[in-house]
């Protein structure tokens, strides 16, 4: 079954100025474990998409017509709270800027704590500890102990992506979106990440939704590939099938 | 790591020491060089009978006549072995005058202060999770007019309303005459004075507390912190306040002498017998070792609670204690 499908997705943003379309008639479905490439420029709407079926968009984007289903289940009318439930479990995000994304003022031991915490209420602290070490072990940070203590400017970009993903990891999700997760890191690391990514998909068999405007990333990670313009999913496919040709963009 | 400490320490109040010194430098020579006479604090209207001979005596009595110099040294030198001098005006040693009017100064300023800071996070934190909504706009215009009324009018309609009108409490002082100042009477006393403190500062400091927080939740972190799936509420307080608490306990840090100076006002409309409206004479009247331990009091108090503040952030805010310093060891420099 489909982990994630969306229909006909529109959105759009009600400013002062008028009415922004920012996705309009959007379908695409996500398989079981697979790595699907969001492709387009700046501004096409990628990241849009994925915060609007997390509901994380700010108040003025509203959806306009179009449905969103979990394996089946019908989420576009889930309230706040109900979308509550789905984060942090269900779906997870990593973000562009890891520097920004955590929180400055925690530890980021504390970070991720807190997610093994909310995913995972019934462990003890010492469980919860453990838990935050494996973790922080699998997406490649040594020397645990220390640096769960750490605070976030005290990290790489490198690292605090790391820091990220741990994060996302503890929250074991079934579809993690990851926004531009590569875009602020050097060449080398950004190959880092996405192997790790790779490495991540295949012992835990989340899919993944790697958003990015990179062709070299897309091809060298992804399954299958959807590419954006305008607000409109214009294509999508297997990645030797939209590499192969030449493509407009 | 306990020698890094001590030398923090010694640092901190070497820095201290010096910064008193130079206020009681600048606070003696700008009280001497402000017009006015000493001797009218003393001999109040006799001065104008006295002739220029015997001017001239009492200035020598009082020390008066020296060059400036030598009598700000004179001046630490009793200083340092806690001989602050007597009151002109008063007549009696300072350290006795002061006594007498500090503990209503810190009753009304202290309590007043404890309250504003308890609000005003509260409101700021109600107003900022309720956003542009109907709450939050109700509020911020309710605190709008009460922080822009002046705290004199405010004192005398609360006044008017209260103690002539209702005759629910008392006008005046900080106990009834002649009674030794039982806990109801001083309470009584204190509703008026202390409602017109907090009310005066009270939406200033809610609003940074607002404005601050509503920065904070516009930061990236927030998103990832609501992807984890934390409410909205749980974001405000376990993810915003943390990075709002430092700004706002500095400020409140440094607002702690500015609140107290506050009752400045409020003592002299309420005949609130307290260190505000010593100061307020002290400065008139040129009562000059009055003046100079008032000042010092509130400087003091002023560096330590920057020092506390500063002490506290690097607490939470981990960043802070870094002072330029990057991770490589590095110094930057703007």
């Amino acid at each position: 079954m489909d982990v994630l499908t969306v229909k006909n997705l529109s959105v759009s943003f009600f400013r002062t100025e008028g009415e922004i379309e920012a996705l309009k008639n959007v379908s695409f479905t996500l398989r079981e474990g697979e790595i699907l490439a969001v492709m387009g420029k700046t501004g096409c709407g990628k990241s849009v998409l994925c915060k609007s079926i997390l509901k994380l968009l700010p108040d003025i984007a509203k959806i306009k017509t179009g449905h969103i289903y979990i394996r089946g289940e019908e989420i576009t009318g889930y309230s706040e709270k109900q979308m509550q439930g789905l984060r942090g479990r269900f779906f997870s995000m990593v973000f562009q800027n890891p520097m920004t994304a955590l929180n400055p003022c925690m530890s980021v031991g504390e970070q991720i704590g807190e997610m093994v915490r909310l995913r995972r209420p019934e462990f003890s602290g010492r469980e919860r500890k453990k838990r935050v070490a494996e973790l922080m072990e699998l997406v490649g940070l040594d020397h645990a102990g220390e640096r769960a203590r750490q605070y976030p400017f005290q990290l790489s970009g490198g690292m605090a992506q790391r820091c990220v993903i741990a994060i996302a990891l503890a929250a074991e999700p079934a579809v993690l979106f990851a926004d531009e997760a590569t875009t602020a890191l050097d060449a080398t690391v950004q190959a880092q990440i996405l192997e790790l990514l790779l490495k991540l998909r295949e012992r835990t068999g989340m899919s993944i939704v790697l958003v990015t405007h990179n062709p070299g990333v897309a091809a060298r990670t992804a399954d299958r590939v959807a590419l954006m313009r305008d607000g409109e999913l214009y294509r999508i496919g297997d990645v030797e099938e939209i590499f192969d040709e030449s493509t407009p963009n | 790591m306990t020698n890094r400490h001590l030398i923090k320490m010694v640092n901190n109040i070497g820095k201290f020491l010096i910064s008193v010194l130079v206020l009681s430098v600048l606070v003696f020579t700008l009280s001497r060089l402000a017009p006015g006479d000493p001797l009218y604090a003393y001999y109040g209207e006799r001065v104008e009978k006295m002739s220029v001979e015997e001017q001239d005596q009492a200035r020598e009595r009082l020390g008066l006549q020296a060059p400036l110099f030598t009598q700000y040294v004179r001046w630490l030198q009793r200083a340092v072995h806690g001989d602050f001098g007597i009151s002109y005006q008063y007549k009696t040693d300072v350290k006795e005058v002061i006594a007498a009017g500090i503990v209503n100064t810190l009753l009304l300023g202290g309590l007043g202060f404890v309250l504003i800071f308890a609000l005003a996070l509260f409101l700021g934190l109600f107003c900022a999770w309720r956003e542009d909504r109907l709450a939050d706009r109700v509020v911020c215009r309710i605190g709008t007019v009460t922080s822009c009324i002046p705290e004199f009018w405010l004192s005398l309609l609360l006044l008017l309303i209260f103690s002539v009108w209702l005759d629910w409490l008392p006008s005046s002082g900080a106990y009834a005459a002649g009674g030794g100042g039982s806990l109801p009477d001083r309470a009584a006393h204190l509703v008026l004075p202390l409602s017109v403190v907090v009310l005066g500062h009270l939406w200033y400091y809610a609003f940074q507390v607002r404005n601050r927080l509503l920065e904070e939740v516009r930061a990236d972190y927030v998103l990832l912190a609501r992807m984890k799936g934390l409410s909205g509420r749980r974001v405000l307080y376990r993810h915003c306040l943390r990075g709002a608490l430092p700004s706002y306990l500095s400020m409140m840090a440094i607002a702690l002498p500015h609140i107290l100076g506050g009752t400045y006002v409020v003592e002299t409309v309420f005949s609130y017998p307290g260190i505000g409206k010593l100061a307020y004479e002290s400065a008139r009247y040129q009562d000059y070792n009055l003046l100079m331990v008032v000042s010092l009091l509130t400087g003091t108090l002023v560096i330590l609670c920057n020092l506390t503040a500063r002490l506290v952030n690097e607490r939470i805010d981990p960043r802070m204690g870094v002072r330029s310093v990057s991770a490589g060891g590095e110094v930057r420099r703007l």
